[in-house]
C-alpha cells in the first residue's frame, strides 16, 4: 500500500521536477528570466540547473514502477540528491550573501537587509526541496526492512 | 614441501574454517554505486556533483573575499600603508613595495605588500581552501573512483584512462601535486600526455579564484574553451606520441561517510603547502615584475612583441607584463591583467593566453623532475604550437563574430 503511495507520489513529483527542469532550460537558453509569486527562474548557471532538474525528473519517473526494488529506490535517492545539491548550494550562497555588510556598509549586514536576503522569490529547487525529503522516509523504510 | 595445488587446497581448508560465509545482500549504497558508474545515470549525477563543487567554491570564496577581505585590503590596509610607508612616493622602493601611489584598490596598486599580499591571502587562499575541502570530501566519500570509471571511455580517446581524472582534478587545485599524481598512469606516453595537458589547459585553483574576481560573467566560457583544447590536444598527442595506453583496472571502494578528522588533516596538509610554496612565489613575482618595469625591460618587450600580441592574438601590447608574471604565478598575472584597459573579448583572450602560456615556474620544475629533459622539451614544443594556434583561433573567432 505504502509503495503504491510512493509510486503515485514520485510520479506526480517527478512530473513537476521535469517541468521545472524544462522551464529552466528553455528560459536559460533564451537568455531570459521569469518571476511569478514566490518562484523565480533566473540567476547564474540556469541552463545547468535546468539540465540537472530535467534528469532528476526523469529519474523519478523511471523509478515509479516497482519502487520497492533497490535499484528503483536508488534512482529516487539519486534524483533527490541532485535537488539537494542545487538547493543546498543555493542556501549556502544566500547565507554567505546575507552576513557581510556590502561595499558601502559596515563589516556585518543590518537586520533588515539580513532578513530580506531570505525573502522570496526562490529558485525551483528550493521550492522542490521539502517535497523531495519524503525520500528519507523510504531510505529508512528500506534500511529497517 | 607443498606443490601449488596442495597449497590452494590448504588455503581452501583454512578459509572454510576461519571465514563465515553469509548470503550477500545488495544494499542501497551498492545500488547507488552501480548507477553512478553507468553513463546514462552517472553523467547527470556527475554534472550535478560538479555544479555543487563549483557553486560551493563560488559561495565560500566569495564570502571571504568579497564579503570581508576586499574591504579589509582596500578600505583599511591600502590607505594605511600609503600613509605610513617610510619612503618617498616617487622612489623605486615605494613602487616595488606599495606600487601606484594613486591606486584606490589593491588589485591596481601592484606593490608587493598591496597586490601581492591581497592576491595571495585575500583572493587565492579562500579559493584554495574551498577547492581542497570539496576535493577531499569527494575523495573520502568514494565518488572520485566512480568518476574515473565513468569518464574512462572518453579519456581513452586521448590515450589516457579513467584514473587520469585524479591528476586532472588535482590540477584544478595546483599543477605541482598533479604532476606527481601522474605517476599513477602506467606508461611513459600516458604520463607525458597528462603532464602536457595539465600544464597547458588546466587552470589552477589560484587562477580560478582570480578569474572569478576579474571576469566572473565569462569564466564559464573560458573554462569551456580550455576544456575543448584539452581534448583536441590530447587527441593529437595520442596520435603522434609513440607508446601504449593500457586499460584501466580499478578497485572501487564502497560509498562511505567522510571522517571529519581525515578531512581536516588532508585539508591542512594540502593548504599548508600553499603558505610555504605559493605565497613566497607571489611576493617574489611582484618584486621581479616591478623591477623589470623599473629598468624598462617590460616596455622594451612590449614594443618588440607588439606585432605578435596585437596582430596575431588581438590583445594590447601591455599584456606582455602579465605574461612575464605568469611564469612566476599565473594568478598574479590574471590579477595584473585586470588593471589593463581592454575590451571584454580581449580580456577573455588574455586570460586564456595566460592560462595556456608557459607553466608557472613550480610546474616547470615538476615537469623536468617527473618527465626528464626530453619530456619537458616535448611538453614545451606542444605548448608553443598550442599557444600560437589556439590563441590565434580565439582572435579569429572574435573577428568572425565582429567583436574584435
Amino acid at each position: 500500500m505504502k509503495n503504491k503511495f510512493g509510486s503515485v507520489y514520485f510520479s506526480v513529483f517527478g512530473l513537476f521536477v521535469l517541468g521545472f527542469g524544462i522551464a529552466e532550460l528553455v528560459i536559460g537558453i533564451a537568455g531570459r528570466s521569469f518571476t511569478w509569486s514566490i518562484l523565480a527562474i533566473s540567476g547564474e548557471f540556469l541552463i545547468w540547473r535546468g539540465f540537472i532538474l530535467f534528469f532528476a525528473g526523469l529519474f523519478y519517473l523511471s523509478s515509479v514502477k516497482n519502487l520497492a526494488e533497490i535499484h528503483q529506490l536508488a534512482k529516487v535517492v539519486m534524483a533527490s540528491m541532485m535537488i539537494w545539491i542545487i538547493a543546498g548550494t543555493q542556501i549556502l550562497a544566500t547565507i554567505t550573501e546575507s552576513i557581510p555588510g556590502g561595499e558601502e556598509g559596515g563589516w556585518l549586514n543590518n537586520w533588515r537587509d539580513f532578513l530580506s536576503t531570505y525573502s522570496p522569490p526562490y529558485i525551483p529547487s528550493l521550492i522542490l526541496l521539502p517535497f523531495s525529503l519524503v525520500t528519507i522516509y523510504y531510505i529508512y523504510k528500506k534500511r529497517s526492512a | 614441501m607443498l606443490n601449488v595445488d596442495e597449497r590452494w587446497d590448504l588455503i581452501d581448508r583454512i578459509s572454510k574454517k576461519a571465514i563465515k560465509f553469509g548470503k550477500y545482500r545488495h544494499t542501497l549504497k551498492d545500488a547507488i554505486g552501480e548507477l553512478t558508474v553507468k553513463p546514462l545515470t552517472g553523467i547527470p549525477v556527475a554534472i550535478a556533483v560538479l555544479y555543487g563543487f563549483w557553486a560551493f567554491f563560488g559561495a565560500f570564496a566569495g564570502f571571504f573575499t568579497d564579503g570581508f577581505l576586499v574591504k579589509l585590503f582596500d578600505a583599511h590596509w591600502l590607505p594605511w600603508l600609503q600613509k605610513v610607508f617610510p619612503a618617498a612616493r616617487d622612489s623605486w622602493f615605494y613602487y616595488i613595495f606599495v606600487g601606484d601611489p594613486l591606486a584606490d584598490n589593491c588589485f591596481e596598486a601592484f606593490g608587493m605588500l598591496t597586490s601581492g599580499l591581497f592576491v595571495a591571502t585575500g583572493v587565492v587562499l579562500p579559493a584554495i581552501v574551498a577547492f581542497y575541502l570539496m576535493l577531499t570530501l569527494l575523495e573520502d566519500s568514494g565518488y572520485l573512483p566512480r568518476l574515473a570509471v565513468l569518464i574512462d571511455t572518453i579519456l581513452h580517446k586521448i590515450g589516457l584512462h579513467g584514473y587520469a581524472i585524479v591528476p586532472s582534478i588535482l590540477s584544478l587545485g595546483c599543477n605541482v601535486p598533479a604532476c606527481t599524481a601522474c605517476r599513477i598512469l602506467e606508461t611513459k606516453k600516458q604520463r607525458f600526455i597528462m603532464m602536457t595537458l595539465l600544464a597547458i589547459f588546466i587552470p589552477c585553483g589560484a587562477q580560478l579564484g582570480i578569474m572569478l574576481e576579474v571576469i566572473p560573467e565569462t569564466v564559464g566560457w573560458v573554462i569551456l574553451y580550455l576544456l575543448i583544447g584539452y581534448f583536441i590536444l590530447g587527441f593529437v598527442l595520442d596520435k603522434i606520441v609513440p607508446g601504449k595506453s593500457p586499460e584501466l583496472l580499478l578497485d572501487i571502494p564502497p560509498y562511505q561517510k567522510p571522517m571529519l578528522d581525515n578531512v581536516g588533516r588532508k585539508l591542512w596538509m594540502r593548504t599548508s603547502s600553499f603558505f610555504t610554496v605559493a605565497i613566497p612565489f607571489v611576493l617574489l613575482g611582484v618584486i621581479i615584475v616591478n623591477l623589470l618595469y623599473l629598468v624598462g625591460i617590460i616596455d622594451w618587450l612590449a614594443k618588440a612583441l607588439s606585432p605578435l600580441l596585437m596582430g596575431w592574438f588581438g590583445v594590447p601590447k601591455e599584456t606582455v607584463g602579465p605574461l612575464i608574471a605568469a611564469f612566476l604565478r599565473k594568478d598574479l598575472a590574471v590579477a595584473q591583467l585586470s588593471a589593463i584597459e581592454m575590451t571584454k573579448y580581449q580580456m577573455i583572450t588574455s586570460v586564456v593566453l595566460v592560462s595556456i602560456y608557459f607553466p608557472c615556474v613550480a610546474t616547470f620544475v615538476m615537469l623536468l623532475k617527473e618527465g626528464g629533459g626530453k619530456g619537458l622539451l616535448g611538453s614545451l614544443t606542444a605548448l608553443v604550437v598550442t599557444v600560437f594556434l589556439y590563441g590565434g583561433l580565439l582572435h579569429l573567432i572574435w573577428i568572425l563574430l565582429g567583436v574584435a
